[in-house]
């Protein structure tokens, strides 16, 4: 059963999610989608084997009903199969099948805690890409220590063409505006070297194009400086960028274990070291914002595309979902739109 | 427009390059196709030209120039029928 656009004229955010992709999956995703969906601006489209669904959904003590609807898809992706397989092989798997709702205007978001490579293809596929736009990026706030800047891509797309980053510039600044409150962001590119001719062949090319760009691009920037706040923007290809998102993450446990190690001898203050680390430093990790919504948006999609993390539990989906509504809400691709509509109209790069 | 012109069309709007560069020699690697590029091609040609390109045809392409006959001799064929 699949309800009709007129669902959207109650108010209430459609969000179709892939039943069938996560670790957990589907008894946490159903669980998750059932606790977000007590919410009274939700409705949840659980996309999967319906059989499966509706036994996990009676086990919950609940049916497929006015917040909770079941749409069929006979297949779903497995981790260790090739993503691009949803185009050619499984078009009808779950994730796609959810996708196509989001282009058909059956429901407002996506969301997949499954494959995610799978999730971007169908997403690029089936819902499609903004004008301008190649592939999805993904963005995250850099959090504590600079609490205004993004970094993107942090791992979508790992070999990158320069014109690339000039998509990920413009989906980083409308991240720093909408979710930062940055009126006008500062863009950088990271490199070996603050001068133009550093870094690789793609980063040469992009600097002369984000120069160009009309964006408030202000060069090159070196690791040293990711976390000096120079930037508010720093664009750099989905290789470097999950790199230096993991190194990031596992910082404040080195520093933890570190310090404790040099205070041995010192138990009081070794003690003291570990209430701090406890208490003021385990948000040491970036994206925490995304951590905290259970995952990240795939920007530069013409639709709200969410991936979950494959781990999630109950309430990580529940998160997740909400804070896909919360995109919806936001506007979060008209902004994208917005904006590549003032560059491309600039006609540069 | 000829199914090459076509093809070529297709190819440049899907990898973002400029389609000047790609000529019948030019193998899917120089012109930065990734797989999912290529999937896309041949999905898009398919719907352009109402055929199907089965997958173990499509491994066989080593350049732009192998697609380009493979959609041909289909379109072809396609006529006749």
């Amino acid at each position: 059963m699949i309800a009709d656009k007129k669902t959207a004229k109650n108010g209430r955010i459609r969000v179709a999610v892939d039943a069938m992709g996560g670790d957990y999956a589907p008894e946490e995703i159903v669980k998750g989608a059932l606790l977000a969906a007590r919410k009274d601006d939700l409705e949840v489209f659980l996309v999967g084997a319906t059989d499966v669904l509706n036994q996990k959904l009676a086990e919950n003590g609940s049916t497929n009903g006015s917040r909770i609807h079941l749409v069929a898809a006979g297949e779903s992706i497995d981790e260790n199969e090739s993503p691009v397989d949803v185009i050619r092989r499984k078009p009808n798997c779950s994730v796609a099948v959810a996708a196509r709702m989001v282009k058909s205007g059956e429901a407002d978001a996506l969301l997949s805690a499954g494959s995610s490579g799978a999730a971007a293809i169908s997403a690029i596929q089936y819902i499609g890409m903004l004008d301008g736009v190649y592939r999805p990026a993904i963005v995250g706030s850099l959090g504590s220590f600079a609490p205004n800047t993004v970094m993107v891509d942090l791992g979508a797309n790992v070999d990158c063409k320069p014109h690339q980053f000039v998509a990920f510039a413009i989906a980083g600044s409308v991240y720093a505006k909408r979710f930062l409150n940055i009126a006008d962001p500062k863009i950088a590119l990271l490199s070996t070297g603050n001068e133009e001719r550093k870094g690789s062949e793609a980063v040469h090319e992009a600097y002369s194009m984000l120069k160009n760009s009309g964006l408030n691009f202000i060069g090159n920037i070196e690791g040293g400086d990711i976390l000096s706040g120079k930037a508010n923007v720093i664009v750099c290809d989905g290789f470097v960028g999950n790199v230096v998102l993991k190194f990031y993450e596992s910082i404040g446990g080195h520093a933890q274990s570190w310090t404790e190690q040099k205070l041995k001898k010192y138990p009081p203050l070794r003690a003291l070291v570990r209430l701090m680390f406890r208490e003021l430093f385990p948000a040491t990790k970036i994206s925490r914002g995304a951590e905290k919504n259970g995952g990240g948006l795939l920007w530069g999609v013409d639709g709200v595309v969410k991936i979950a993390h494959g781990a999630s539990r109950a309430p990580q989906i529940a998160s997740a979902i909400e804070s896909a509504k919360e995109s919806v809400k936001a506007g979060v691709v008209e902004s994208m739109k917005s904006e590549l509509a003032k560059f491309n109209q600039g006609g540069k790069s | 427009m000829t199914v090459e012109e076509q093809v070529r069309e297709i190819v440049a709007r899907i990898t973002r390059v400029d389609k000047g560069i790609i000529t019948r020699q030019s193998t899917f690697k120089e012109i930065k196709a990734d797989s999912l590029d290529i999937v896309q091609a041949l999905v898009a040609v398919e719907e352009t030209f109402g055929i199907e390109i089965p997958d173990e045809e499509a491994q066989k392409f080593q350049n732009f120039g192998d697609f380009v006959s493979y959609v041909e001799n289909q379109v072809a064929r396609k006529g006749k029928a």
